[in-house]
This record gives C-alpha cells, structure tokens and sequence, in this order.
C-alpha cells in the first residue's frame, strides 16, 4: 500500500532553516529541517505515549519500553540493533516522560536510510518474549534505585508530584512505582505496545544533511504499508481538582542539611499564563540576579543553592523552587523568606528593566535550544507532540517577549499563593526526624517523576 | 611575549557567541596542603571587577542576557561566557575585567570560606559524586590529580585573600592563555576582541608545568606509596546500591599509545555494546550502566571503570569486573572487536565537531594539553592506521588490573562481606563525611 505524503504545516526555525511537517494517509507524522552545515542527521521518532496513559497498578510500562525497543525484533536478533548504530559511529538513546516518549537515532547523514529501516521495524515487529522482558525489568529496577532510592533530589521530586496531584496522572512517577515496575505483566505489555506503536501515534523529526524528496520516499517506502493503530479516546482528559490547602511532607534522609522543594499549582504549556510564569521563575532563581537567588544564597547565606523551574507538560502542573538550606539554617526560615519575597512581587510589580533582563535570558535560551541538530529536533518534536504543533517553538518565544510587569504581578497573584503549593522537606537523619502529612485528602503513594528518564549507560 | 593561544571557529547559523578562555595551571598546581585555592582565586575573580562589584557584574550580564562562567579542571581554571552577538562587545569588556581588575572583594573572599564547605556537602549528599572524590583521593597517592580541586576542611581554612591575588597575577597573564571565539563572530572582530581581552594584562611567562608527583597529603586514611589492589568502603546509611569505582593510573591524553587504548576502551566499555556493558547490564542486570573510559588530560590520568550495582550483587559485580579487566589486559580485544571499534569512533567523530562550539572547546582543551590544536580532530587519521596487535599491545602497557583501587559507595552492614567475599584485596571501611 503506497500512500502519499500531504505537506500540512511550514515555518522558520532559526536563521537559514525552514521545518514542514508531513503527513502520510496511515497517520504517520514527519518533520523535515535540513540543515547542512555538518554531515550527519538526528532522525527522532516521536510517540504520543507517556506516563499520563498508564493506570494505577501498572506505572512504569511507558518507560518500560524505552528500554524493550532496543531489543530484539522479527529481522534482527538480540543486540543487533545497538551493533547496526554503532557500526556506523551513530548513537541511540530514547527518553520518557508524562506527555511523550521518543527514540533517537543521531547518524552520519549517509547512514539516514539505515535508521528509517530500523525505527520502521520496531514499531512493527518487536519481539516481547520473558526473558528478554525479565533482564529489561532488572535494569529498570536499578536504574530506579539510582535516580530515586538512593537520591535525595529524585525522592523529593517524586514526592512532591505524589502529593500535589490527588487525580490526574501526573501524580505517578515516570519510571513507575517499583512495585509496579516488578509486576508489569507480559499480556500488558505486549497489549501496551500494539495500541500505542503504530504510525498514527508517532511524528518522525529528521534534522541535519539530507535531501527532502528522497526521504519522503524512503520513509513511505518503509512506513506506507503499517495499518493505523485503533487510540484510545480521551486518554489524558482528567482534571485535577483545584488545590486548596497547602499540602506539606517531611522525611528524614542522610543528607547534610535540609532540602526543600515547593510546587506551586501552574497552567499547562499551551495556556497564555505560562509564558509570564516562565518570566517569574527566572526573575526568582534563574540568574544569578535573580531575587530568590541573591535574597538567600548571597544576602541571607541561609542555603546554598536555589532553583525555580516550569514543567512543559500539556496539562497544568508545577512551578518548582528547590532549594537547598546552608548549615544551620533550616526549611521552615527559608519558606518564610520565599513567602516574603513572593508577597513583593505581588504586591509591587517589578520594575520593566527586571522584565526586560528576564527576557533577554529567554531570547539567548531559545537560540541555545536550536543550536545543534539534536536540540533542534527535541525541541520540533516535544512541541508537535506535547502540544499539538512543532511551530509553537516560535509562537513560545513570541508570548515571552510579549510578557508586561503588570502579567507578572498579576499571576503571582494567582498562582504562587500557599493554599495552591505542595511542600517536600528532607532533613538530615540525626534532626528533626518526624513524619508529617499535614493533607488527609492525601493518602495514596502515587506521583509523578518530572526528570525524563533517559537510557543512559554510554549515551 | 609570545601572546596567547588562539582558536576561532566562526558559525552564522544563531545569533549568539561562546567564548572560552584557559588559564593554564589549574587545581593540579594548587600549593600542598592548600587544595583548593585556584577554584578559590577564580570564583572570587568573578565576584567583582573593574567598577562593578559582584552584584552590579551579575546584574550587568543578567541584563544583556548574557552568562560568565568560572571553570575549574585539573590542568586549567577557564572563564567561559556566551553572548546575543549584538551585546558581544559589552560582554567581552567584563570578561576583560574579570581577567585584568578582579577586585578580589575581602567580603566576597570571606563569603567564599563559608559557602565551599556546604559544597562538600552537597557531594557527600550525592553517591556518585562521592564515589568519585574518594576514588581521585586513593587512586594514585601523591599524583598531583589526587588533589582535589575543591579542597579540604583543613585546605580551606589555609586559603589566604593574598594567595589568590598571587596566583591570579602570575597565572594570568597573556603568554599563559588560551582563547577560543565561536559562533556568530568573523575573524577581524574576533581578533579585535582577543586583542581587548589581554591588553591590560601583566607582562609574565607561562608559569612552570605543574609536577606530576609530590609527596602524598595527609588524609583521613593511610595511602601506601606503592601501588597494590584494595578495597575502600565508603561506609552510608540506608543504600540499596553501590555505587563503584575500579581504576589505576594508566596514561596521559596524547601519549603515543592514546589512539590505541581509545579504541580499547570502546570495547570494554565506551559503547552499548561494549564487554562492560553486555556482561553487567545485558546479561544480568546488575547495573543501569557500566563503562570505562580513561580521563584525558595533560598529565598521566585515571583509567576507570564505573557502575551502580544493586547492593546485594555488589560484590560479586566487582569480581566479575576485576575478571573482565585481567582478562583484558592480558588478551585484549579481539580482531573484530578492533574493527568494529574503530568504525564506531571514526564514524562518531563528526559529531563530535558538529558545531562551531564543539570543534572550539576541542581545541581549546588540546592546546591546554600542550597538543596541537587538531590534535583530536585528527585522532580518525591515527585510528585508521593501527592494527589489532597495535591495540593488544597497548592494552597490556596502559593496564594493570593487579595495582587496581577499589572504591564502594554503599551501606556497610549490607555490603561489606560481600565486597570481601570478592577477594579484591585489602578491604577498609571509612564514613561518607570522612573527606
């Protein structure tokens, strides 16, 4: 079954480079850039499965196929795959997260055909048999061991998701509750991968030093023929109850000082609001003139370190500020002065100068983010695929330059207040050990993990 | 005066500017007994300079959406900055401010005493970055890179404001840099720039290289002068793995055996498909990853093998490893293991010089090893050229699992009789909190 291919959308992305997006008869997506100033391509395929689509009792499966997809398939035995990429001096690494999970194939531009073929027989013909299944699940558990159990800062994150979402999915974590991970069963994960891997679940990006045509072709030739997959309706449509109590928890860790990790209620990615929260975040901890930055680790020397960040996700989620006490300071003196600095800028809108430099910062990021092949072709298919349209990369950019004092004193406002903030505590073993879930609405171990669980090992 | 080194990689494809500037010397030079005074020195020249101080510096920067970052490696400490081109001039003015004017604030200098202590703590509270300083501390007693580069409780306490002031004055200084300019910059205005960069600096030679060997400091356990295995656990609470270091002093970063052992550290484990890699993770599933790789720099450096094993199979994954690397050592790959790897890192190396950044900071990094500037980018034409013998032979010289350490970041009560079990050698147990 030949199909042809119907250019849907185009637009610039940085100087001298122009994305389409393509679209075949099946459902399958492709997103051209062709940039030649190296002889190599990042070829990523996109799927629109994360850990949102998962339910209770089988957290993890997502993930889970981040690693099975290297496996082995109908044509090629175990390992062969690995061998094929590196043969050719590319690299294969795959990344899951709440909205999506990709695989990514960077390649000499000569051996772009070598990976079409390759992506096209594994959303096809995967082989998911116990064994192979049983070893994947093994590492899985490790690798949760050490990005979770044994680190603070993944416990935290995973925490504070658990508590701050009672209902949508994002409370769990992306690389599953380990007992989950441990009774994944082999009929769910073979079902998994027939809804979910197919052509009208998946966007193609292909970055770098090729020509179009010729990849239309190949990838008609290699993709045209799969049947489209039957999708779940209305996967994702929770709406988490709005928060109305702030939510706190305590643990003892062996660690040095207490940790701190605050999640205040944001909108989802594509709402106006999150742009200007953006601007908030970096006017709080993302520079190193930032308000929170300089009130704590310069002025007050009461912790030594202070992040803030936003979650991209497509669905409301956190702004988070992660922080860090100083010896002899504690968590409680550090909320106190977020409060403190929070309640100026509400009241006092910032000055435009302070506006300004915040977007100034966003302009060098959004360059940055395009600068190589690989960030180029994240940032086209986290956009397409979280967000409905790879051209929201600029649009993005547009919204943040458009940001005024008043929007951020207005959703300062709105959002960073403490009835709408969860708070994650770690402190030191030999301290203040006492458990304390002040939220009896909270009573489940769900979560959610926000750092993308790549593959890792030599990538 | 011969001036410094320069390395201009000019890109029109963003608006925007990276620039790196290596001083040579680096933590590996710190005075015994007082580690950590080039970080010191180098964070407290970013705190304040020329008419700005610290925080009119990083409100400056902020404000034209710019960064300028302190580096610290063993072999260099490095200012590196990124710019919108349109701001290029401001930023490099600051930067030259930074390298000629630092004001070296008394109560930046005091500040500075009280934070890098918590820096410690924030590695103690991380497995794998505590497995690491303890592993550079024990690899090779006495070898200047066993310094650590952020000192030492004790270190600390003997930094002096007038030690930085010294060391910036000798160590900066034009014939002792080198000076990389990528992106959206041509070459006139990347001269011009470079030109402004050292035209207040002080006239000085380079300072002299750093010594490879000095008698070891005292720390918190006994480092034999000879070389022999053993075992260090780093003794934490509540672990459910271990996280593992397995290496030895092996050679610098353009010795005449570099390419060699380049490709056979791919096949132990510098790919998905290397030995480490298949036997660890693949077949058992003991570790998320597993690999090796020898750390380049200017000096003879570690080759080290890394892991994060489930406590339970902690020894047995540091037997099987020491197994794996005798073994190597004694054989090397096999002929097609040398193909294959060398298809991988040839094939590989356009990535690594994709852009105009990466081909800068390359050659930054090889002019600081005293290498010509294309000294990597030219390692496919060194890799085409050795036979399957050539790699064997160099496995054999630049390897000794014999003379390996041994260190382990996990949970004593659990792990310790199965690390013995191991018979990896002499086994001490320390607290995490120790160094």
């Amino acid at each position: 079954m030949t199909q042809s291919w119907q250019l849907e959308a185009e637009a610039a992305v940085g100087r001298g480079v122009t994305a389409r997006r393509f679209r075949l008869g099946n459902g399958l997506g492709l997103i051209t850039a062709i940039d030649r100033r190296s002889p190599i391509v990042a070829l990523q395929t996109w799927y629109r499965v994360g850990s949102r689509h998962e339910r209770l009792g089988a957290t993890g499966m997502a993930h889970l196929f981040e690693h099975l997809m290297f496996g082995q398939t109908q044509s090629l035995p175990p390992g062969e795959f690995d061998r094929l990429v590196e043969r050719t001096g590319g690299e294969s690494n795959a990344a899951t997260w709440v909205d999506w999970t990709y695989y990514r194939l960077s390649l000499p531009a000569r051996d772009l055909a070598l990976g079409v073929k390759l992506e096209a027989e594994r959303m096809q013909h995967l082989v998911l048999e116990h064994t192979p299944v049983e070893s994947e699940r093994d590492v899985v558990t490790n690798e949760r061991r050490e990005r979770v159990e044994d680190d603070v800062d993944g416990w935290l994150d995973e925490q504070l998701m658990a508590q701050a979402f009672t209902t949508h999915p994002y409370r769990w974590p992306t690389i599953g509750w380990m007992e989950d991970i441990r009774a994944l069963s082999l009929p769910d994960i073979r079902a998994f991968y027939r809804t979910w891997y197919a052509p009208n679940s998946a966007t193609i990006v292909c970055c770098g030093d090729f020509e179009e045509a010729a990849l239309l072709d190949l990838v008609a030739l290699h993709y045209g023929a799969i049947e489209p997959g039957v999708l779940p309706s209305d996967v994702g449509r929770i709406v988490e109850p709005e928060q109305t109590r702030e939510r706190i928890v305590r643990a003892p860790k062996p660690i040095a000082t207490d940790r701190l990790l605050v999640g205040y209620k944001a909108p989802g990615q594509d709402e106006a609001d999150w742009a200007v929260l953006e601007i908030v975040a970096t006017l709080l901890a993302g520079c190193p003139s930032a308000r929170l930055y300089r009130r704590l680790v310069i002025e007050g020397e009461v912790a030594s370190s202070v992040d803030a960040q936003l979650t991209p996700f497509r669905d409301p989620s956190l702004l988070r500020l992660a922080v860090t006490a100083a010896r002899g300071h504690g968590a409680d003196e550090i909320l106190g002065i977020i409060d403190q600095e929070l309640a100026a800028m509400a009241e006092k809108p910032p000055q435009k100068a302070e506006v300004e430099k915040a977007k100034a910062l966003a302009e060098t990021d959004f360059w940055t983010s395009l600068v190589d092949l690989d960030g180029k072709a994240e940032a086209l298919g986290h956009y397409e695929t979280a967000l409905g349209d790879f051209r929201k990369v600029n649009t993005l950019a547009e919204r943040l330059a458009a940001v005024t004092v008043e929007d951020v004193a207005r959703v300062v406002r709105s959002y960073l207040r403490a009835e709408r903030r969860t708070i994650v505590i770690a402190t030191p073993e030999d301290g203040d050990d006492d458990e304390d879930d002040d939220d009896d609405e909270d009573d489940d171990t769900s979560g959610d993990d926000a750092a993308a669980a790549g593959r890792g090992g030599v990538a | 005066m011969t001036g410094p080194v320069v390395i201009i990689e000019p890109s029109p494809d963003t608006p925007l500017v990276w620039f790196d500037i290596a001083i040579r010397g680096g933590a590996a030079a710190d005075p015994r007994g007082v580690e950590g005074l080039h970080r010191h020195a180098a964070l407290l020249a970013r705190r304040g300079a020329g008419r700005r101080d610290r925080a009119e510096l990083d409100e400056t920067l902020d404000n034209l959406g710019a960064a300028l970052e302190v580096g610290i490696s063993r072999d260099a400490l490095s200012l590196s900055g990124l710019a919108l081109s349109r701001h290029l001039d401001a930023v490099i003015d600051l930067a030259a401010d930074i390298l000629a004017d630092p004001r070296f604030d008394e109560a930046e200098h005091a500040r500075l005493l009280r934070e890098t202590p918590q820096v410690l703590d924030e590695i103690r509270d991380d497995d794998s970055a505590l497995a690491t300083r303890w592993f550079d501390w024990l690899c090779c007693p006495g070898h200047a890179y066993g310094r650590t580069s952020l000192g030492t409780e004790g270190s600390l306490a003997r930094i002096e404001r007038s030690a930085a002031i010294d060391l910036w004055r000798r160590e900066v200084v034009a014939d002792n840099l080198v000076i990389g300019l990528a992106g959206d910059v041509d070459e006139p205005t990347a001269a011009r720039i470079v030109a402004r960069l050292v035209a207040r600096l002080p006239a000085g030679a380079r300072p002299a290289s750093t010594t490879m060997y000095e008698p070891a400091v005292a720390g918190p356990i006994a480092t034999p002068v000879t070389p022999g295995r053993r075992v260090i656990l780093v003794d934490k609470s509540d672990r459910t793995q271990a996280q593992l270091r397995v290496g030895h002093l092996s050679i610098r970063y353009g010795d005449d055996d570099t390419a060699a052992l380049a490709i056979g550290e791919a096949v132990l484990g510098g790919m998905f498909s290397s030995r480490l890699m298949q036997e660890i993770r693949v077949k058992r599933g003991w570790s998320y990853g597993a690999g090796c790789a020898l750390r380049r720099s200017r000096l003879p450096h570690w080759f080290e093998v890394w892991m994060a094993a489930g406590i339970e199979v902690a020894g047995p994954a540091i037997a099987l490893t020491l197994e794996l690397l005798a073994d190597y050592a004694a054989n090397g790959p096999t002929d097609d293991e040398v193909d294959f790897a060398r298809d991988y890192l040839v094939g590989s190396m356009p990535f690594h010089v994709a852009t105009a950044r990466q081909r800068m900071q390359l050659a930054v990094r090889d002019a600081v090893f005293d290498l010509p500037p294309d000294y990597t980018a030219k390692l496919p034409v060194a890799l085409a050229a050795l036979t399957p013998a050539d790699v064997r032979a160099a496995c054999a010289r630049c390897l000794s699992p014999a003379s390996a350490v041994i260190v382990a970041v996990t949970t004593a009560e659990q792990a310790q009789a199965s690390l013995e079990a191991a018979g990896a050698g002499t086994l001490t147990v320390v607290d995490h909190d120790e160094y």
